[in-house]
Formats: structure tokens, C-alpha cells, sequence
């Protein structure tokens, strides 16, 4: 699962920190979910997605489109 | 309460049961630990639910919970094994023999391979063992889960 979150991140100026205490999670968690070393449920993954105002599908990528990303 | 607070009074706590165990040994007294532990436990608990920043979140409960399944999965297996090889130790077990009749024993008993107090004392090794196969799986998951992954900001 790849995600653009780094990418929203530095579009809206903020820190993981900012981010983490924005959705009501560890900085940490935030790390892990950049990195691809967790994936988040569907409630964060909605909240992180929300907080960014855009879709679920924008913000991450999973299966196949991963692996098509990954190969160009 | 704060975080680091929360964590200061939480090592108070542990040293102070490490201190009662040591005086409850020295006095023969293990209802003292035993009230120390269920006291000591439940002011964690009550400060816990005190504290005010973020301290578990969907990542830590999952290693929690990875960590605690994976623990529970080998610890069952290990410690049936051992229990009913104790238990079928322990047990009478008929033994049926060749010998003619005049020549047969009374009673056939079981060779006691290991007697009852020490089943009891391996068993409690393998539930004190159990809290470092915990924290080994802990460790394990939470650096699968990206414990400690460095910072690029």
C-alpha cells in the first residue's frame, strides 16, 4: 500500500505532529504509515483523507496500481 | 497528568513492588506482595486513565494485540505439552504383563519421573517465562510496525 501523505503533507506546511495531533494519533503512527510499515484502518485512512479534503483513492494506493506505480 | 508523568509514577510503582517483594520474601509475609500488586496495578490503572496526551493509538493497540495472540499461541501449545506429560506422570496407569498369575506384582506403578512440587515449580518458570516471550513478540512487532523508524523531517 502506497500513500501520498508526505506529499499532502508538505503541500499543507505541516509536520507529522501537526498531522498526528490532528487526526488523534502518535507521530509515530504517522511515520509508520509514510514509511509503508503500517497500514491504517479504513476509519484513519478516512480521517487522514478527510483532513487533507481529498478521496481515499487519491491519498492511497493499493495492489496492483502500487505495483504498476512501482514498475514505471 | 502528563505522558512523562504518567511513565515517572509508573517506575515509581514497579520499584516500589520490586521493594515489598524483597521485604515480604524477608519476612515469610506473600499476602503483603499479593495486596501490594492488586494496589500497585490499580493506581496505574486510575492514573492512566488520567493522562491527558495521546499515549496508545490503532498502531500500539495492533502490536499489543499482535504481540499478546502470538504469545498465548505458543505458550498453550508448550505448556499443555508439558502439563499432560506431568499429568500422565502423576497417573495411575494399569500395566498389563505376560507373567503368569502367581508371579504378577500386586500393584504396578508408574516409575515417577518427576515428582508434583517440581511439576508445580516447572510450571510456574514457563508463566514467568511467558512475560519475556511477551516482550520479545512486542519488540518484534513493534519494530515490524515501525517503532523505531527514523525521521526525515
Amino acid at each position: 500500500m502506497k500513500n501520498k501523505i508526505k506529499v499532502f503533507r508538505a503541500m499543507h506546511d505541516l509536520t507529522q505532529e501537526d498531522l498526528a495531533q490532528a487526526i488523534g494519533v502518535t507521530r509515530q503512527t504517522i511515520l509508520a504509515i509514510e514509511k509503508g510499515k503500517y497500514v491504517p484502518s479504513l476509519d484513519l485512512a478516512f480521517k487522514i483523507a478527510r483532513y487533507f479534503n481529498v478521496t481515499i483513492e487519491e491519498t492511497f494506493t493499493y495492489g496492483e496500481e502500487a505495483r504498476m506505480i512501482d514498475v514505471d | 497528568m502528563k505522558k512523562n508523568t504518567f511513565y515517572i509514577f509508573t517506575g515509581c510503582v514497579a520499584v516500589a513492588l520490586l521493594a515489598i517483594f524483597w521485604y515480604s520474601v524477608e519476612l515469610h509475609l506473600p499476602f503483603v506482595l499479593e495486596i501490594a500488586i492488586i494496589i500497585g496495578i490499580g493506581a496505574i490503572y486510575f492514573a492512566r486513565r488520567t493522562v491527558t496526551d495521546l499515549i496508545e493509538d490503532e498502531r500500539s493497540a495492533r502490536i499489543t494485540e499482535k504481540a499478546a495472540m502470538r504469545t498465548m499461541q505458543v505458550f498453550w501449545v508448550v505448556f499443555c505439552a508439558f502439563s499432560i506429560g506431568a499429568v500422565m506422570n502423576m497417573l495411575y496407569i494399569p500395566r498389563f504383563t505376560r507373567l503368569p498369575l502367581s508371579e504378577r506384582p500386586a500393584e504396578m506403578l508408574p516409575p515417577e519421573i518427576l515428582p508434583p512440587r517440581t511439576i508445580g515449580y516447572i510450571q510456574l518458570g514457563l508463566l514467568c517465562l511467558m512475560i519475556f516471550l511477551y516482550v520479545g513478540f512486542r519488540l518484534y512487532y513493534a519494530r515490524k510496525y515501525g517503532d523505531w523508524e527514523t525521521d526525515e523531517e
